[in-house]
């Protein structure tokens, strides 16, 4: 069983690697809120499977866009 | 010169005229202090994600200029004293601009040396690669 599991696991990838998204902007509410599920917290990288790289500069756009009231700190 | 962005989000109430008012000034800040407007882009109104000072909404303006530290020093400063100004942001564009062109300028090298290698019909990398994916698949 455990074995067939595994087997049927998906790799993740990295949606910003796979589309060639370079440009992660603050300003891009739609991308962003991709990666802030209903508490309004960042994604961690083991669900979303984006690389290191990337989550660092999309954390950095994250934090810019709720800063600027974009995206919310927590839900209300 | 640096590259800015300055956004800024004002009282929902605020009058189209005022609103052009407020970034009549701010350009001539700038200008004033020897840097460039690149681009006044009114956003309209926007739903704000939480609460700003007791507003829900409120219409964003982003300012792309170029300028040095002390410019945006005095807008920022500008802007904290507005009245209608209830939230103000600047970010620095141009190293992540520097940083897109030169994954830019490498993707294209390689693009070139890709179509080239098929011409010639043969170590075609990327199609090695999707193999492998299909095996691990």
């Amino acid at each position: 069983m455990a074995m067939q599991k595994q087997y049927y696991r998906r790799k993740k990838v990295c949606k910003f690697c796979v589309e060639r998204i370079d440009n992660i902007n603050y300003k891009d509410v739609k991308l962003l809120s991709q990666f802030v599920p209903e508490r309004a917290k960042i994604m961690p990288r083991r669900i979303s499977g984006v690389c290191t790289p990337h989550q660092r500069l999309l954390s950095a756009a994250i934090k810019k866009a709720r800063s600027i009231a974009l995206l919310p700190f927590a839900t209300e | 010169m640096p590259n800015y962005e300055i956004m800024f989000i004002l009282n929902p109430t605020t009058v189209e005229e005022e609103v052009d008012k407020i970034n009549g000034q701010i350009e001539g800040v700038v200008t004033a202090g020897g840097g460039k407007v690149g681009k006044i882009e009114k956003m309209g109104k926007r739903r704000l994600a939480y609460l700003v000072k007791k507003f829900r909404e409120g219409s964003y303006v982003l300012f792309t200029i170029e300028g040095d530290g002390a410019i945006v020093r005095e807008v920022e400063r500008r802007l904290r004293v507005m009245d209608q100004v209830i939230k103000y942001l600047t970010v620095r564009m141009d190293e992540d601009m520097k940083r897109l062109d030169k994954i830019k300028a490498h993707r294209d090298k390689r693009a070139v040396r890709r179509g080239r290698s098929r011409a010639e019909g043969g170590g075609d990398r990327r199609s090695h690669g999707q193999a492998d994916q299909m095996a691990e698949e």
